[in-house]
C-alpha cells in the first residue's frame, strides 16, 4: 500500500479522524489561551520593563527581568514539566490548565520584548505632544503610543503565536493527547503501525491553522496600517 | 504669564546646556529666542512647560508654581535654614550671608537633615500655596514642535478633538465643532477625516497649530516651527502665525526666521552657550546690537 492510498484510508476512517479532530480541539484550546495570557504578561512586563526610574519601580523592574530571562533561557518541555509536577503537582489538577499556564508564561517572556521593542519604536514625539496637550503619561500610552506600537508589533507576535501553536506539541510529555499525540496513536502498532501517514495528516492540520492565523493577522495589519502611506 | 527664575539644565551626559537663565513673557507679549545651534533656546522653551525638567530653578504660570520649590530662589527659606542662622551667630551681615549662601551653595545637604525643620516648613508652604499639577498647567500652554508631531494612528480630526474630550473639558459634538471651525479657519475643513500622513508638511504644521488652539490656551509654545518646512511652505505656517499674533496671543516663539522675528515679535531674546547674551525690542537687537557674540551671530545669519 504506498503512502497516497495510506492517506485515503486514514481520511475515510471516522474513528482516526476524530482521535485527530479531538488531538486538534486540545491543540487549539492550549494555544488561543495561552497565546492570550501571554499577550497580557508580555504587555504588562514591557510596560514596567519601559516605564520611569523610581524607586518603586525598582522591585517589579527586577522581577520582570528575571522572569523574562529565565524563561527565555530555559527549555519549555523542562518548564512544563516543572509546571506539572512540581507546581501544580495536584490530584486531579485539570492538565489543560496547567499546560495553559505553562505556555501563557514562556509565551509572555518573548511576547513582553516584542512589545517593548514596539513601544521604543514609536517617535518620542508622538508622547511629548500628548503630554504637551495636558494628557497624562497613561491616557498618552494608551490612545497615542501604544496604537502605534501594536501596529509595528504585529509581525513579531504573529511569529510568536506560530511558533507557540506548533510548541504546544510537547504536551504529550505530560500526559495530554493533543493533535500531535493523536497522529502518534494512530501510527502506533495496533492501528496503522506507519507513523508517517498520521503524522503527515496532523501537519497539514498545522499548516492549516498557521495559514489562516496568518491570514488574520494581515488582515488586522492591513486595517491598522490605514494611517500609514507605505 | 509665565516667569523663569534661574534655570539651571545640566543633563544626564553632564553637559550643562543652560546655566542660570531668568527671563518672563508678559500677557499678550510675542517673544521671539533666537541663537546658535546647541544655545540651549530649544531646551529653554521646553523646560517652560517641563518637557525639560529644570535642574534647578523655578518656572512660574501666573501665579502657579510647576516646578519643585528652589530653596535659593525664596529669601525666607535661606532665613530659615540653619546655615543661615550660624553665618548671623557668627556676625555676619544679613544680606551678605545670603550671598555666600547662594554663591557656595550652602544649603544642599539641608534636604535629608533632621534640623530643618523650620527651612523644611517654609518650603512646604511656598509649595502647597502655589504649587499646581503639571498636567493642569499644560492644558493652558499650547505647544507646537519643529516635526509637527501629530497623532499618526488618528485622523485629523481626532487629533484636534483628542485631547479636550478625554481631558472631560468638552462633549465630543462640542469639540468636532470646534475643530470644524478651527479647520475652516485654515482651509483644511476636507482634510478632517485623513490621517496625516496624507499631508504636506505644511498641512501638518498647521494642523498641529489648530490643535494647540482647540485647547484655547492662554498662551503658545513654538519649537521652530518652520524648520523642518520645504521653503515654499513656510510662508503659509508663518502667516497663521501673524495672524495669531495679530489676536492677540501670548507667544514663545523659537526661531530661525530673523525677517519674521523682526516684523512680528515684541521682544528677542538672544542666547548664546546656555546664558541670555542679550534682549530687547527688534529695533535694539537688529538695529543697534551691543553683545559681541550677537553681533557676530546677526552677521552670519541676515
Amino acid at each position: 500500500m504506498n503512502f497516497f492510498n495510506s492517506i485515503g484510508v486514514l481520511i475515510t476512517n471516522e474513528k482516526y479522524m476524530g482521535m485527530l479532530f479531538e488531538g486538534l480541539g486540545t491543540t487549539l484550546l492550549i494555544s488561543v489561551f495561552a497565546a492570550l495570557l501571554g499577550l497580557v504578561l508580555g504587555t504588562l512586563v514591557a510596560i514596567v520593563g519601559i516605564s520611569g526610574d523610581s524607586p518603586i519601580m525598582k522591585l517589579p523592574k527586577l522581577i520582570c527581568k528575571l522572569y523574562v530571562t529565565i524563561i527565555r533561557g530555559t527549555p519549555m518541555a523542562l518548564q512544563l514539566f516543572i509546571m506539572a509536577y512540581t507546581i501544580f503537582a495536584i490530584r486531579g489538577f485539570p492538565k489543560e490548565i496547567t499546560a495553559i499556564i505553562a505556555f501563557g508564561i514562556n509565551s509572555g517572556a518573548y511576547v513582553s520584548e516584542n512589545i517593548r521593542a514596539g513601544i521604543l519604536s514609536v517617535d518620542i514625539g508622538q508622547t511629548e505632544a500628548g503630554r504637551a496637550l495636558g494628557l497624562n503619561g497613561k491616557t498618552t500610552m494608551v490612545k497615542i503610543v501604544i496604537p502605534q506600537a501594536i501596529k509595528n508589533v504585529i509581525p513579531a507576535i504573529g511569529n510568536e503565536l506560530i511558533a507557540l501553536i506548533k510548541e504546544t506539541s510537547i504536551v504529550s510529555m505530560i500526559g495530554m493527547y493533543d493533535l500531535t499525540q493523536a497522529a502518534k496513536v494512530i501510527g502506533a502498532g495496533n492501528n496503522m503501525a506507519s507513523y508517517v501517514v498520521p503524522m503527515s495528516v496532523a501537519a497539514c492540520f498545522y499548516l492549516a491553522i498557521v495559514y489562516l492565523l496568518t491570514f488574520a493577522i494581515k488582515k488586522i495589519e492591513g486595517k491598522l496600517r490605514a494611517g500609514d502611506k507605505r | 504669564m509665565i516667569s523663569v527664575k534661574n534655570i539651571i539644565k545640566t543633563f544626564e551626559d553632564g553637559v550643562t546646556v543652560l546655566k542660570g537663565v531668568d527671563c518672563e513673557i508678559k500677557k499678550g507679549e510675542v517673544v521671539a529666542i533666537i541663537g546658535p545651534s546647541g544655545s540651549g533656546k530649544s531646551t529653554l522653551l521646553r523646560c517652560m512647560n517641563l518637557l525639560c525638567v529644570p535642574t534647578y530653578g523655578e518656572v512660574w504660570l501666573k501665579d502657579s508654581l510647576l516646578t519643585p520649590v528652589d530653596p535659593y530662589l525664596h529669601t525666607e527659606v535661606i532665613e530659615a535654614s540653619n546655615t543661615y542662622k550660624k553665618l548671623i551667630a557668627e556676625g555676619m551681615d544679613g544680606s551678605e550671608a545670603i550671598k555666600k549662601i547662594k554663591a557656595e551653595d550652602l544649603l544642599k545637604e539641608k534636604f535629608s537633615s533632621a534640623e530643618g525643620k523650620a527651612y523644611k516648613a517654609e518650603i512646604k508652604k511656598i509649595y502647597n500655596e502655589s504649587h499646581i499639577d503639571i498636567n493642569l498647567a499644560r492644558q493652558r500652554m499650547g505647544m507646537v514642535f519643529q516635526h509637527f508631531n501629530l497623532f499618526n494612528n488618528l485622523t485629523v480630526m481626532e487629533n484636534l478633538t483628542l485631547a479636550p474630550t478625554q481631558l472631560k473639558l468638552k462633549t465630543n459634538e462640542e469639540a468636532e465643532q470646534i475643530a470644524m471651525t478651527l479647520l475652516k479657519r485654515i482651509g483644511l475643513e476636507d482634510k478632517a477625516d485623513v490621517y496625516p500622513s496624507t499631508l504636506s508638511g505644511g498641512q501638518k504644521q498647521r494642523i498641529a497649530i489648530v490643535r494647540a488652539l482647540a485647547m484655547n490656551p492662554d498662551i503658545m509654545l513654538f519649537d521652530e516651527p518652520t524648520s523642518a518646512l520645504d521653503p515654499e511652505m513656510v510662508g503659509e505656517v508663518l502667516d497663521l502665525m501673524k495672524q495669531l499674533a495679530g489676536e492677540g496671543m501670548t507667544m514663545v516663539i523659537v526661531t530661525h526666521e530673523m525677517g519674521f522675528a523682526r516684523e512680528v515679535a515684541d521682544k528677542i531674546i538672544f542666547i548664546d552657550e546656555g546664558i541670555i547674551k542679550e534682549q530687547g525690542t527688534p529695533a535694539e537687537i537688529f538695529g543697534n546690537p551691543k553683545d559681541a557674540r550677537l553681533k557676530d551671530f546677526l552677521s552670519k545669519v541676515l
